[in-house]
C-alpha cells in the first residue's frame, strides 16, 4: 500500500467554506447537520420486526423521531451518495481495508478492524449519550452555541488526543 | 421542498465536502489529534468559523432553524469522552465513517457495523440510566447568548477571532514530509 497520506482534494480554507456554506444552507432550509440518530432508528427498525412490544414499551425509541425515516435520514442517504461520487470523481475512490498511519504504526489488517468495529462502537454509543456526534453536537452546537457544545469538545478532543496518542504513537509530522 | 429532497441535496454536498476536504481520511484526523497534521485542523476551525457567521447572520435576519441539543452536563461530557476515544482508535466518527465507507474503506465499513452495535447498545442501556442522569445538571436546550449576559454578536466576534488566531498560530509553513 502507499505509505504517505496524500494531501486533501481541496485546500484548506476552500474546505472550510464549502463546509461551512454547505451547513448555512442546513440551517436555512431545514435543520443543523447531523448524523448518529439515523443508526438509532435502523436499530429501532430491526428491533421492532422482532418485538414490536419493546419498542412500544421503550421511553426513547417509542417516539415518534425514532420511527420514521424522515430529513435526517435522506440527509445520511444523500451523504453516502454524495462521497461516492465525490470519491470517484478526484480518483480517490480505491477499496482498502487499512490506513497509513495503521501501517506506520504496526497494526495488521486484523487490529485494525478489531479497534473499527470497538471505535465505531464506542463512536456511537457515546455520541448518543451526548445527543449528537462530531456534526450534531461539535460543528452544529458551536454554530448555534450551545452551551452543551463546550463540555462535549473539551471531553471528545482530549480523550481523543490521548487515545490517539496510545494507539497511533509513531505518527509523523506533516502539512499539506 | 420535501424533506426527503432536501435532505438528499444536503446530505449529497456535505458528503462530498467531507470527501473533497479530506476530512473523510482516518489519516487526517489521527493526524489532527496526534497535533501533526494542521491542514485538517485549519479546514475544520473555517468550517466552525463559517457556520457560525452564517447562522448568526441568519439568526439576526430571521431565517435560522436551530435545533439545540440539552445541555446535561453528564451524559454529554461521558458521552463526549467515549466518542473521542473511539475517534481517537479509528480516525471516523460517524459522518466521516459513513462518507469513507462510501469511498471504498472496508475498515470503515466494519466501524459503521460497530456504530450500529453501539447504537443497539444505547437503546438497551437507555431505560437503566439515562433518565437518572437527565435529573441533574440539566440547563436544559440553551445557548451560551441565553444564559450569560454577553450576545450572540459579540460571541461570535470573539470566537470568530480567536479561531484566527488559530489559524494563524498554525498557518502553513515549509512541508516537512
Amino acid at each position: 500500500m502507499q505509505n504517505t497520506v496524500r494531501s486533501a482534494p481541496l485546500k484548506w480554507l476552500v474546505a472550510g467554506i464549502v463546509l461551512g456554506l454547505c451547513q448555512i444552507l442546513a440551517v436555512a432550509l431545514s435543520d443543523p447537520l447531523g448524523v448518529s440518530t439515523q443508526f438509532v432508528i435502523v436499530d429501532t427498525k430491526i428491533i421492532q420486526s422482532i418485538s414490536p412490544q419493546y419498542v412500544q414499551d421503550h421511553p426513547l425509541v417509542s417516539a415518534d423521531k425514532y420511527q420514521s425515516f424522515g430529513y435526517g435520514w435522506w440527509l445520511d442517504i444523500g451523504l453516502l451518495i454524495g462521497a461516492f461520487v465525490a470519491a470517484i470523481a478526484v480518483r480517490r475512490w480505491r477499496i482498502r481495508g487499512s490506513t497509513v498511519w495503521s501501517h506506520v504504526n504496526g497494526h495488521s489488517l486484523g487490529v485494525r478492524f478489531l479497534l473499527c468495529f470497538i471505535g465505531g462502537f464506542l463512536v456511537l454509543l457515546g455520541a448518543r449519550f451526548a445527543g449528537g456526534c462530531t456534526s450534531g453536537q461539535f460543528i452544529s452546537g458551536w454554530t448555534q452555541l450551545s452551551l452543551s457544545a463546550v463540555p462535549f469538545t473539551i471531553g471528545m478532543f482530549v480523550a481523543g488526543m490521548i487515545t490517539a496518542r496510545i494507539i497511533y504513537p509513531k505518527t509523523p509530522r506533516i502539512d499539506k | 421542498m420535501s424533506p426527503t429532497i432536501l435532505g438528499l441535496i444536503i446530505g449529497f454536498i456535505f458528503g462530498a465536502a467531507l470527501i473533497l476536504a479530506g476530512l473523510a481520511d482516518p489519516d487526517k484526523i489521527i493526524g489532527t489529534l496526534r497535533l501533526k497534521d494542521f491542514h485538517a485542523m485549519r479546514t475544520i476551525a473555517v468550517f466552525v468559523i463559517v457556520s457560525m457567521l452564517g447562522y448568526w447572520l441568519l439568526d439576526l435576519l430571521g431565517y435560522a432553524h436551530g435545533s439545540v441539543k440539552a445541555a446535561v452536563i453528564i451524559p454529554v461530557i461521558i458521552g463526549g469522552v467515549l466518542l473521542g476515544v473511539g475517534f481517537g482508535m479509528t480516525g471516523f466518527c460517524p459522518g466521516t465513517g459513513l462518507a469513507c465507507a462510501a469511498a471504498g474503506r472496508i475498515d470503515a465499513i466494519v466501524a459503521t457495523a460497530g456504530m450500529l452495535l453501539g447504537a443497539l447498545a444505547y437503546i438497551l442501556l437507555y431505560p437503566f440510566i439515562v433518565p437518572a442522569m437527565e435529573g441533574v445538571w440539566n440547563y436544559g436546550k440553551v445557548t451560551l447568548p441565553e444564559i450569560t449576559p454577553i450576545s450572540r454578536t459579540i460571541y461570535t466576534i470573539a470566537i470568530a477571532g480567536f479561531g484566527i488566531i488559530i489559524l494563524f498560530l498554525t498557518r502553513p509553513r515549509a512541508k516537512t514530509v
